[in-house]
């Protein structure tokens, strides 16, 4: 902080909290930056939300169309939710929107952190529901490069997977402190085998698959990104069957990642090589089919699935130290957050 | 549309934080020998009133050049402090100093004034009732108003974060009664009486808790984060 003092008829400027070294900082461990990002994820989907088209006819029109292809039993109370929105459309949206800003800036701060990260559960799995019909994954539109499984219920995931309890010390990554390495495994491999399937089902394998989905998320975006796009769809061109094969690969060996045993320098660097490679195929998947979520277009309700899914390859990041206190990201104390977290 | 009603609650959170600002300034008695004003209240003084124009229909402030040229100088003055916090702390300082988010708030603000397009209607002088809230005005290189409010929500969440974790714990312990952020008297404490002439003791407190000073810093954060994204 920075004052000006006023003292012996003249003026200075000088130096407070902000130009001294800080020395006290509270402990930040690797899942309470994790934990953070998902509040900023969630501020931004809240802000998102309140953009003028998501107060038009064209916000439930959307939500009707996630009906498409699912079950009876799914869709009807989508096409329910969706009228009721059409008829309520204002009220309910500054709702739906402040209702994520709430979570955003609960799970930011600490005393509430743990409501708002189980309020964001049910959050995520109704909209999930009602808002992505389950992410397209029973109507057969599902594809890693869409958002499947549904970028909402990665928040769901991430929000168990961070919460702030420590089932198993040590725990070999983050991810696991709350629902200990193997249930954690077991829902990276879930996870990213089933991206693997959908990228395989026969519409994604299509000739012009992969390439039209690239191109079909062009409309609106700023002209860099369109080029980007342009470029990614004229290289992938009619090879969608070969795009898809290549991407399922990766897909199944970063779900096989997890499970390398860490006993070796060797067999460590390639699991982290694993995470690497989930990062970059989601910042990929981002970018170029994802159009960052449609953001710049002025009608994006959040940010889809390309940062979670990295913000997901984090928190199974190997911690370095065997002990439970949390390994530095980026620079940590060395004390343990639960014992705050608690507090 | 975005309702007008919606932005106008969001113009009062920014009248608001105007206010307390306005408060902590006047409490601090500048026209006193030795009184103590800090910068980043002026600071949210004028990002409270311009942004309280940009967002109601009905309030008219000043032209838009002269907001500009207003949050320029304030991005050159915090961008100075920033350096000086960065020789002080190194890159911590972008982190835990106080001058990094005010530099970011204040160049969002200049961004804002010099990338709108020419609002639809109610410009008047200022940017009142600027179609840009509600789906009418957009901003040059939209990229970059993405890339302001992705920085502001990230300082935004580490505030919350802060504020509830030790930093501003100890420092209140510090001050032996919770006016250690930027309060006159420092960390210390020790000149707070001298600074506020004992006036008002009630009201003092409240005014330099870490709570409403980084809660004035929070509201803005999150105001001007969404204002950005319904000019994209």
């Amino acid at each position: 902080m920075t004052d000006v003092a006023v003292a012996g008829g003249r003026t200075a400027w000088r130096g407070r909290l902000g130009a001294a070294p800080v020395t006290a900082r509270p402990p930040l461990d690797a899942r309470r930056a994790l934990q953070l990002a998902l509040a900023a994820i969630w501020l931004l989907d809240g802000v998102l939300q309140y953009q003028a088209f998501m107060f038009t006819s064209g916000f439930s029109q959307m939500l009707a169309g996630t009906a498409d292809g699912n079950p009876a039993v799914i869709a009807k109370p989508i096409t329910w939710d969706a009228n009721l929105i059409g008829h309520h459309t204002v009220a309910l949206n500054v709702i739906f929107a402040t209702i994520q800003l709430l979570l955003g800036l609960g799970i930011a701060f600490r005393p509430t952190a743990r409501i708002a990260l189980a309020a964001s559960v049910l959050w995520a799995l109704g909209v999930w529901w009602f808002g992505e019909g389950l992410g397209g994954v029973l109507s057969g539109a599902a594809s890693p490069l869409n958002g499947a499984p549904g970028a909402v219920i990665l928040y769901a995931l991430l929000a168990v997977l961070l919460w702030p309890a420590d089932r198993e010390v040590p725990a070999p990554f983050t991810a696991a402190r709350a629902v200990g390495a193997h249930v954690a495994r077991a829902l990276w491999a879930v996870l990213w085998l089933s991206l693997a399937y959908f990228a395989l089902t026969p519409d994604n394998r299509a000739p012009a698959g992969v390439s039209g989905m690239i191109a079909g998320m062009e409309g609106g975006e700023p002209v860099w990104l369109q080029d980007l796009q342009k470029g990614a769809a004229s290289l992938i061109g009619n090879d969608g069957l070969a795009a898809s094969v290549a991407l399922a690969v990766a897909l199944v060996l970063i779900a096989a990642g997890v499970y390398l045993p860490a006993r070796t320098a060797r067999t460590a660097r390639t699991a982290r090589a694993t995470l690497v490679l989930a990062i970059v195929v989601a910042a990929l998947i981002w970018v170029f089919a994802q159009a960052l979520g449609g953001i710049l277009t002025a009608g994006g309700t959040d940010v889809n699935s390309g940062p979670l899914l990295a913000l997901l390859a984090l928190a199974y990041w190997p911690l370095q130290t065997a002990a439970a206190a949390p390994v530095p990201v980026p620079a940590a104390s060395g004390q343990p957050v639960a014992s705050e977290e608690e507090a | 549309m975005t309702p007008a009603w919606i932005l106008d609650i969001f113009a009062a959170v920014m009248l608001v934080v105007a206010a307390v600002s306005a408060a902590r300034l006047v409490a601090a008695r500048p026209w006193q020998r030795g009184a103590v004003v800090t910068d980043t209240d002026v600071s949210h003084l004028l990002m409270g009133i311009a942004m309280a124009g940009m967002l109601a229909s009905g309030l008219t402030t000043l032209p838009n050049d002269a907001w500009a040229a207003v949050f320029a100088v304030l991005t050159a003055w915090f961008g100075y402090r920033v350096v000086r916090d960065y020789q002080a702390s190194g890159t911590r300082a972008l982190a835990v100093g106080h001058c990094a988010p005010h530099l970011v708030h204040s160049a969002a603000m200049v961004y804002m004034f010099l990338a709108i397009t020419a609002p639809a209607a109610g410009g008047g002088a200022g940017m009142g009732g600027m179609g840009g809230m509600s789906g009418m005005s957009t901003l040059h290189v939209p990229t970059l108003a993405f890339v302001f409010a992705l920085v502001l929500i990230g300082y935004t969440v580490w505030d919350l974060d802060q504020l509830s974790s030790l930093r501003y714990g100890l420092a209140m312990a510090g001050a032996g009664g919770g006016l250690a952020v930027d309060s006159p008297a420092g960390p210390g404490g020790t000149g707070h009486e001298g600074a506020t002439g004992g006036g008002r003791p009630g009201l003092r407190p409240v005014l330099d808790s870490p709570g409403t000073i980084v809660g004035c810093r929070i509201a803005m954060g999150v105001t001007m984060a969404l204002m950005l994204v319904l000019m994209i």
